[in-house]
């Protein structure tokens, strides 16, 4: 078991174990914590996953984890790997079971207080919208050619189809499609699992929530973002389903043999992986792009959802009501990017298991209208706990491969949260504090009490100290919707 | 009892024991469905014949109980009873007796192989499994 002797501390907030530590290590890990947060770390299993995951074939720099680390399986979540191309590794579960699991943010112009007589109805309105709850099914009823063009396409299919607007494509990662997904190499069972599951919230930790700009860090920036203290903000929060499960499932499986044909010892089988240029990594690849393209068409149906929710609840009652995407992110993803490595240009691929992008300002693969501020970064926080809207840095670009955190990150386990916490009483505590909830599940919103996490706002804290997210507003829920 | 839930900060887990490979199997089922808070509550219905393949005894373990929540999730059934008929190798044949259940949805999505280990104890096989929900 690691104990903070084993850590040298290189900043304030930076953490090393470094390679000396175990043979099989190629590079440090490090770990961005402050005190408290690296002791509540070394509670769990997380630190040693972090170590785990620095013997990755291909790995380059170090291996990292954010704040809200916390403990996963194969990878901790919150962890960044980055590997060397060509002849480094990609690995199904750097990426997740819950492929493209991401955050969008969506504003408008309407205030809480002028909203705030029909936030009831409204938040009835999404719920009754959007499905949620574990299997739930969705509204669409897609064949099998279609089903390919959605994950071939993501967000444009949507638009094609007319549940998008061309600026939630603009402002979404990755313009709301991995370039490089093949429906062939999807197997007959993810899209069995997939199909009629477009359109849903899904359960445990996914949610939709109605919040309050309650706080402004720089107000000039958040203008650009169309993002004004008071007003209303919508976040969703939900990724590829079954789909995203399966793809993950069949690859992990493949690759128990591939690790062994490549030569590839790992001290954690959920590890498995596969050179990124082989066969096998890129039909890895193609298939990670379809599940990601599902995900991001999956947020935007329910954004289209609850954008016909607002209309139901608010025209000819509240003006300038309207949603207006401020961005969509993933934070379980692999992305080939090109990173300064000591002063070279290196192509790599970057792991982010809850983990998000958050590259700098003069980033090209921003969108044009925020190029020069940067790419804005989403992070929600606990049920009934503050969420943020974050910038990415050029600090991050430099420290950690344009990456930062992603949530609260848990440390209480499901199993005893359930056991310790009713979800009726939690449900009372939230309607005192004047939040709407609408729950399919009371031991779902147990499991995802706010004390079954770490303070958002500490994890936060560090990232914004450390420069790789700079605060740029704190929003607060008013509603919350979830399965 | 053959198993027992298991700490796990984001995830579940449990540990599951067995007289020997089939029984093991069979046990990691009952104990996944201790999990998802599903008891025996009637007759099955019907019954499927299931065949599982892996590379060692792990990706077996996994790819079965992989299989059963497949079948429960796209079938909207729940597996009453388990019966591995054979097992060759890292082959195995079964036949499961399933009763209709609509409203059963399990909040398991997949079995993960994070530190997965069977291991040989005194008392047959021993192993723990980590689940994704």
């Amino acid at each position: 078991m690691l104990s903070k002797e084993n850590f040298t501390r290189l900043g304030n907030y930076v953490w090393e174990i470094p390679r000396a530590f175990r043979e099989d290590m190629r590079v440090p890990a490090r770990l961005y914590a402050d005190e408290e947060l690296l002791d509540a770390a070394l509670t769990d299993n997380s630190l040693a996953q972090l170590v785990n995951t620095a013997t990755l074939p291909g790995i380059i720099g170090y291996a990292i984890a954010m704040p809200d680390i916390h403990q996963g399986y194969g990878f901790p979540i919150g962890g960044v790997v980055a590997t060397r191309l060509p002849g480094g590794v990609i690995s199904p579960g750097g990426v997740g079971y819950d492929i493209n699991c991401g955050v969008r943010v969506l504003i408008s112009e309407a205030s809480v207080e002028a909203v705030s007589p029909y936030l009831k109805d409204l938040a009835a309105s999404i719920y009754a919208n959007c499905p949620s709850g574990v299997g739930s099914h969705g509204h669409l009823h897609l064949s099998n050619a279609e089903l390919d063009r959605v994950l071939h396409e993501g967000s444009r299919w949507m638009l094609d189809n007319g549940c998008a607007l061309r600026e939630d494509l603009d402002r979404t990662e990755e313009f709301g499609r991995i370039p490089g997904a093949d429906a062939c190499f999807v197997s007959d069972r993810a899209r069995e699992r997939g199909r009629s599951q477009l359109g849903t919230l899904g359960a445990g930790n996914h949610f939709i929530e109605v919040d309050k700009v309650a706080e402004v860090f720089d107000e000039g920036v958040a203008a650009r973002l169309g993002i004004y203290a008071g007003n209303v903000a919508v976040q969703i929060h939900c990724g590829s389903r079954g789909f995203g499960h399966q793809v993950c499932e069949d690859y992990v499986s493949r690759f128990q043999k591939t690790v062994q044909d490549y030569g590839i010892t790992l001290p954690d089988r959920e590890l498995v992986c596969a050179p990124f240029d082989s066969k096998e990594g890129q039909e890895y690849f193609h298939a990670m792009a379809c599940a990601a393209n599902f995900a991001f068409a999956n947020r935007q149906l329910l954004t289209h959802m609850i954008r016909k929710s607002f209309d139901q609840t608010l025209a000819d009652k509240v003006k300038n009501y309207e949603l207006h995407q401020v961005y969509d992110i993933a934070h379980n993803m692999a992305k080939i990017e090109e990173h300064q490595i000591n002063n070279h240009q290196v192509r790599v691929c970057v792991h982010r298991k809850g983990a998000t992008r958050a590259f700098g300002p003069g980033s090209p693969v921003l969108p044009s209208d925020l190029r020069d501020l940067g790419q804005p970064v989403l992070i929600p926080g606990s049920m009934g706990t503050a969420s943020y809207v974050l910038l990415g840095t050029r600090e991050a670009m430099r420290q950690s491969f344009g990456s930062t955190c992603h949530g609260a990150g848990r440390v209480m386990s499901r199993a005893k949260a359930k056991k310790t916490i009713r979800g009726t009483e939690l449900r009372e505590q939230l309607e005192a504090r004047g939040i709407i909830v609408c729950a399919g599940s009371m031991s779902g919103l147990a499991e995802e009490a706010p004390q079954a996490y770490k303070d958002v706002s500490r994890v936060v804290e560090v990232v914004h100290k450390l420069g790789i997210g700079r605060k740029t507003a704190k929003l607060e829920p008013v509603a919350v919707v979830k399965g | 009892m053959n198993f027992e839930e298991i700490e796990h900060t984001a995830d579940r887990a449990f540990r599951v024991s067995g007289r020997d490979l089939p029984d093991l199997l069979v046990n990691a089922a009952r104990a996944m469905h201790a999990l998802e808070g599903i008891h025996s509550a009637g007759e099955p219905s019907a019954t499927q014949d299931l065949e599982v393949e892996g590379i060692d005894a792990e990706s077996l373990l996994v790819n079965w109980l992989n299989e059963i929540l497949f079948v429960e999730q796209q079938h909207q059934v729940v597996c009453e009873r388990f019966q591995i008929r054979e097992v060759n190798g890292f082959h195995l044949c079964a036949r499961i007796e399933t009763r209709k259940c609509a409203d059963h949805q399990s909040e398991i999505k997949a079995v993960t192989f994070h530190n997965l280990k069977v291991r040989e104890t005194s008392a047959g096989l021993e192993a723990e499994v980590v689940v994704d929900v």
